[in-house]
């Protein structure tokens, strides 16, 4: 009887451990699986962490090189285009500077110290102008009382200077000092005329 | 005959001009070739001072002035409400219909569409005498707004020969006809300067409801009285203005944008028509007349609006309608002002502003006030004048506050401090006052309930005190108070987030009803007899403040709406039975 | 304008700090240009300040060193002034007048646009309500900017407003477009060093090929700065309103300039109004400042990020002040956060977007966006409290709770706050850090949240 009890109460016990170890495990297998699993979704975001700064960075060097590159290519091209620009100017110039000094031009240079005078409000002046055009604008002028042409010459394309008597006003009216007025306006257009701009 | 002069001289918007001896002060001038706007507001000799409502760039001397023989004015008829005019009613829209996105120069407008028809009643038949100021008839001018057509204040009356019939008319019809042949249209002219004349004029006795507690409830304002609001940058001046343009009890609200950001005026005519009015349901941009002229538009213009504005509020009062102005901000009115008189070279009082600085608002704010109009039938309006002042550096000494403080009697001193610490409206409840408290009380008692001044009073008194101990804990910390004055503290803070704070972003607190502020601060003020009942009793405060009753109040605001006064008296008898309870406990331990 | 203009004065009567006095003026408009040569030939551009009875006060934005009574001429242009304007000027450094300032030639115009612009018309303005994601948490999180917003920084002298502004350019974008956009940077009145650092940081990100730099430094003329903000924004605006692209816009130091403003009024012995500033300092500035914005019927936007620095810290003088009341909200740099070396360092609670409400929220940022930045408002307002108490009556004087408002406060700082600059938040980020941050409160302190964002977002101990 003794042993009977001795052994159904070491069943007892036997038992008890091996359920208890069981669980354990159960448990601990399961908080091992856990720690793996988190674990992974760790590395997974340190992963991607890591893939998404390199990406990043690639990025970064890739704007940079395709942006300066870009504008590098640009620049050149507005640089010819300049160039292109110049010529076509210098050309028109030369072509001005040899113009015809005709009647129509004799119109020409009225028109413009008549301009002059308009804008300074009298006709008592000095007229400036190149040795070119001191005959034409010394007829021109006796249709402007009071005004004279000045002795000294100055250096332009054609066209006139027009200064008050006592000096204080000047109205540039030379050509040059018109294409320069001009020449924001027209450079538009030139270029336009090469093709370059939109 | 009217006066054709030249320019003799430009410097921003101030332009002189000779040949000008037959021009009148305040007359209203053409100037220059691109036929800009001006008035002149100085006469010597036969120079004259014109300030310009409209760019000068690129105006010379030798262009020509020719003057209109008018003073400046304002068109009054159907047609405005809705609209959004600048600073010399020309309507916005129309203006960019002349000139796009951007404000252009020289553009000649009708303030509102002379063509448009509108079903007039007559209200006189022919025989009838008329004089001035009496109504000849209505049409409905937006669904809010019942439009009296009335004969304009300067008219010197007649017997009627002939009344159109009930119809569909334009404004450019002669809708009556006197016999000395004179007529009647749907619209006048009248100028800005000169206040509308009126037959009598009443104490306020009738609060002006906006819905906001700290405003209703604790700073209010009466039907035709004068409030300003003044505050720094950041403290939340624009969005306080918008509220009480949305929910304040008036049939008509004349917004003046002056000197202030372009996008704030874009926001009210986004939003505006989307909002609708609590009492009537109808969208609120039906009621409203926006006046804009931002900081960049021309400088003289800004001073012309507030004026502008005045008059069509003056104008819808002698209908008989209560009128709100809001104007944004009289500071930059003022500033207009300085610049001006700098170009004058007028002698300067403080901080560079005109001498006259003080006379000019006082003038002002005179033309707010309850009135019975001139003419018949009798009616009874009132215009209230709300102006914002922006005092640099959020000084309240600087001269445009100290001088309008001197004009109104309702004062909400915004408040840098709470502003930062989010609490909004951030008005300081130590630096406002309302001189109309007791002209309204008797309102209170008769609509709402007998005791609401004294019930007021009591809560105010829990604020004071808590001003006063909050240096103490400031000094030695909050342990430093007995029970008894913790308890003010806690009371303080509940009746703060409670009851002044107001979310103008939520669905439910934007607007708060009369009988809800009552309720609300019923509810706060029975709670600290009860807490300071309790501590007498053996209570602490810390059983106090475990009550679960204190969340619930102080989200009252936003949880109940106003028609749903039961959950109040539900809080009621929460609050007893747990301050019941804590006594029990107390007594049991 | 339509004259001709061109004619050259020479009788000068008077010249006084940067102003011109011309006599005998016979046909000049208000605000036209002038062309002013010196007795060398060298040419300057001014302005017609006022005009009338024979006289004309030209401000010169070159300043008057070396000009002299007897040599000096003034030229009436016959227009006020202008910027070309085109495509090409992306990608080009220019100075303080607009001038090409990088060695090539002068854009070609496809038009030329009045600097001074005109005043938008309210009703065509759109209201501005798209999301500019910064990559800045602080920004993004709790001062949101939008497009078409003004939203200067105010900064005090050596604190890092232009590291913070640059990082802004680098990084803005609007999630979910493909939308053009483009930089234009002022610089008035700034070191040398700082323009640099500022071009080479576009540069580096790729992204100087769609920004423009107008550049005035410290050395350069003075008055040349009531100029540079001016042609920048009508670049800005061409590019936008022309070419529909979103531009930001960034104006660093307005201090500079209000310097220069106040110059020309001292020397036309005008009423100074606080401060020695004229009178019309809020109305000058206001036609900067109100240049930002979107219109009605348009693609682009103008955005503006002026920067400006503060004389000793104080938010109430008038440079700060009058910038306060037209911008649509202020990022206030503190000093405190600076010194203890925190990037960037925004005092979040003087700080504000007024446009916020509006570009946040479902369909355009995230749902709990406003609930979470009012919480953090509030949280670190009051973290702000307990400190100042815990100053007084200790550590071990505080409460619980109060003990758990301290933590708030480092982790806003530390955890949320504090950014390198080259770190590139989106928006989910910033707002887990936002929820982060008051997830060191129990819930319970959770009061401006939904009960439903709560569940979803808090992950604080009692969760």
């Amino acid at each position: 009887m003794a042993s009977d009890t001795l052994e159904r109460t070491i069943d007892k016990i036997l038992d008890q451990t091996q359920k208890r170890l069981g669980s354990e495990l159960d448990g601990a297998l399961a908080e091992s699986g856990k720690t793996l699993d988190g674990a992974r979704a760790g590395l997974e975001a340190e992963y991607d962490k890591i893939i998404s700064d390199g990406r990043k960075e690639a990025d970064k060097i890739q704007k940079q090189i395709v942006g300066s590159s870009d504008l590098e290519a640009r620049n050149k091209q507005l640089l010819l285009v300049e160039e292109a620009v110049d010529r076509a100017f210098t050309q028109a110039l030369g072509r001005i500077s040899d113009m015809d000094r005709g009647d129509s031009y004799a119109e020409l240079v009225e028109a413009l110290v008549r301009e002059a005078t308009d804008t300074l409000g009298s006709t008592e002046v000095v007229v400036y102008t190149s040795e070119k055009d001191r005959d034409v604008v010394g007829s021109v002028l006796n249709g402007f009382a009071g005004s004279q042409l000045a002795d000294d010459i100055i250096e332009c394309l054609g066209g006139v200077r027009v200064v008050s008597t006592d000096g204080t006003m000047t109205f540039d009216n030379t050509l040059d000092a018109r294409i320069s007025r001009l020449k924001p306006l027209i450079r538009k257009q030139i270029a336009a005329k090469f093709g370059v701009v939109n | 005959m009217a006066a054709e002069g030249r320019i003799v001289w430009v410097s921003g918007p101030a332009v002189k001009a000779d040949g000008m001896a037959s021009a009148k002060m305040y007359e209203t001038v053409i100037v220059g070739e691109s036929k800009l706007i001006g008035e002149v507001i100085r006469l010597t000799g036969d120079v004259a001072f014109i300030q310009v409502y409209e760019s000068t760039s690129g105006l010379k001397p030798g262009e020509p002035v020719v003057g209109t023989g008018n003073p400046l004015s304002v068109l009054l008829g159907p047609g405005i409400i809705g609209q959004i005019y600048d600073g010399i009613q020309r309507p916005l829209k129309a203006l960019s219909e002349a000139s796009g996105s951007y404000i252009g120069r020289g553009i000649t407008t009708t303030p509102v569409d002379l063509t448009k028809k509108y079903h007039y009643t007559p209200s006189v038949k022919a025989g009838d005498q008329v004089q001035a100021g009496n109504i000849i008839g209505t049409v409905q001018e937006t669904d809010l707004i019942d439009h009296s057509i009335m004969v304009p204040p300067d008219h010197k009356g007649g017997t009627i020969s002939e009344v159109v019939p009930e119809g569909d008319y334009d404004l450019e019809t002669d809708l009556v006809t006197l016999q000395d042949g004179s007529t009647l249209k749907m619209y006048h002219r009248w100028p800005v300067r000169k206040p509308r004349p009126y037959k009598t004029r009443y104490d306020p006795t009738v609060p002006l409801l906006t819905g906001q507690r700290v405003i209703d409830t604790f700073f209010p304002i009466a039907k035709g009285g004068t409030g300003s609001i003044p505050g720094a940058f950041g403290t939340g001046k624009t969005v306080t203005l918008h509220q009480i343009a949305k929910w304040a009890d008036s049939q008509v609200v004349v917004y003046i944008g002056c000197g202030e950001r372009g996008n704030e005026m874009t926001e009210v005519l986004v939003e505006f028509p989307h909002l609708k009015d609590p009492r009537t349901g109808k969208p609120l941009m039906d009621r409203t007349v926006l006046v804009a002229n931002t900081s960049n538009m021309p400088v003289a213009a800004r001073e012309a609006s507030i004026y502008t504005g005045v008059t069509i509020a003056e104008y819808y009062r002698d209908m008989g309608k209560d009128v709100v102005l809001v104007a944004d901000s009289t500071s930059r009115w003022a500033e207009a002002l300085r610049e001006m008189s700098g170009r004058l070279e007028e002698m300067p009082a403080e901080e560079g502003y005109p001498s006259y600085l003080a006379s000019r608002l006082a003038e002002f704010y005179e033309r707010a006030g309850r009135v019975r109009a001139a003419g018949s039938p009798d009616r009874d309006g009132s215009v209230t004048l709300v102006g914002a002042v922006s005092p640099s550096g959020g000084d309240f000494t600087e001269p445009v506050t100290t001088h309008t403080m001197r004009f109104i009697k309702t004062f909400w001193a915004l408040d840098a401090k709470l502003a930062y610490s989010r609490h909004y409206p951030s008005i300081n409840w130590m630096n406002s006052y309302s001189g109309y408290l007791a002209d309204i009380a008797k309102w209170w008692g008769t609509n709402v309930s007998e005791d609401w001044l004294s019930l007021r009073g009591e809560a105010y008194g829990v604020l004071q005190r808590e001003d006063t101990l909050k240096e103490i804990v400031r000094l030695l910390g909050p342990e430093a108070l007995p029970d008894e004055e913790k308890i003010i503290m806690e009371v303080a803070r509940m009746i703060k987030i409670g009851i002044l704070q107001q979310n103008s972003f939520d669905d439910v607190d934007t607007y708060c009803s009369p009988e809800k502020q009552y309720r609300l601060l019923r509810l706060l003020v029975d709670f600290y007899n009860r807490g300071q009942q309790a501590i007498r009793e053996g209570t602490s405060l810390a059983e106090i403040r475990a009550l679960p009753i204190i969340g619930t109040l102080l989200k009252a605001r936003m949880e109940v709406k106003d028609d749903e006064m039961e959950k109040l008296d539900e809080m009621d008898n929460m609050m007893k039975e747990q301050f019941r309870g804590a006594a029990e406990a107390k007594v049991r331990s | 304008m339509t004259s001709v203009g061109g004619v050259q004065y020479s009788k000068i009567a008077e010249i006084k700090g940067p102003l011109v006095i011309v006599d005998d003026v016979e046909n000049a408009a208000f605000d036209e240009l002038v062309e002013v040569e010196t007795g060398e030939g060298e040419r300057r551009l001014g302005k017609v300040l006022e005009v009338g009875n024979g006289k004309a006060i030209v401000q010169v934005f070159e300043g008057t060193t070396g000009l002299s009574v007897s040599g000096t001429s003034a030229r009436f242009v016959g227009k006020v002034m202008e910027m070309p304007v085109s495509k090409e000027v992306l990608g080009r450094v220019f100075d303080g007048l607009g001038r090409p300032k990088d060695g090539l030639p002068d854009p070609i115009a496809d038009k030329f646009l009045d600097i001074n612009g005109a005043p938008m018309n309210p009703e065509q303005r759109e209201y501005p309500k798209d999301f500019i994601q910064t990559g800045v948490s602080v920004i993004d999180g709790m001062i949101t900017l939008v497009r078409g917003q003004k939203l200067p920084i105010f900064s005090g002298s050596g604190m890092s407003h232009n590291i913070l502004a640059a990082q802004i350019a680098r990084q803005a974008t609007v999630v979910g477009t493909e939308e053009e956009f483009a930089v234009v940077f002022a610089a008035i009145g700034v070191q040398y060093s700082e323009a640099e650092y500022f071009r080479r940081t576009l540069e580096e990100s790729g992204a100087l090929k769609r920004s423009v730099l107008f550049l005035n430094l410290a050395d350069d003329p003075a008055i040349e700065r009531i100029i540079t903000p001016r042609v920048a924004l009508t670049v800005a605006e061409y590019m936008a309103f022309e070419l529909g692209m979103h531009v930001l816009v960034i104006l660093t130091d307005m201090t500079n300039y209000a310097e220069a403003l106040r110059e020309i009024s001292a020397a036309r012995e005008e009423v100074p109004g606080r401060k020695g500033y004229p009178g019309y300092l809020y109305t000058d500035l206001s036609t900067i400042y109100e240049r930002a914005g979107k219109l009605n019927g348009k693609t682009g936007s103008v955005t503006q990020v002026p920067i400006l620095s503060m004389p000793s810290d104080d938010i109430t003088h008038p440079i700060p002040d009058l910038t306060g009341y037209i911008t649509e909200g202020q990022i206030v740099l503190g000093r405190d956060l600076f010194r203890q070396g925190v990037y960037p360092p925004v005092n979040i609670l003087m700080s504000l977007s007024r446009l916020m409400k509006d570009g946040i929220g479902e369909g355009r940022t995230r749902q709990d966006h406003g609930e979470i930045s009012n919480q953090n408002y509030d949280a670190y307002s009051r973290a702000q409290e307990v400190r100042a108490l815990a100053g007084i009556v200790g550590k071990a004087g505080l409460a619980e709770v109060d003990l758990k408002y301290m933590d708030v406060g480092d982790s806003f700082e530390k955890g949320f706050l504090t950014q390198a600059l080259d770190e590139n938040r989106n928006l989910e980020e910033t707002l887990s850090l936002l929820w982060k941050v008051v997830s060191n409160l129990p819930r319970t302190e959770l009061t401006k949240v939904k009960d439903k964002y709560v569940e979803q977002y808090y992950r604080g101990s009692d969760a």
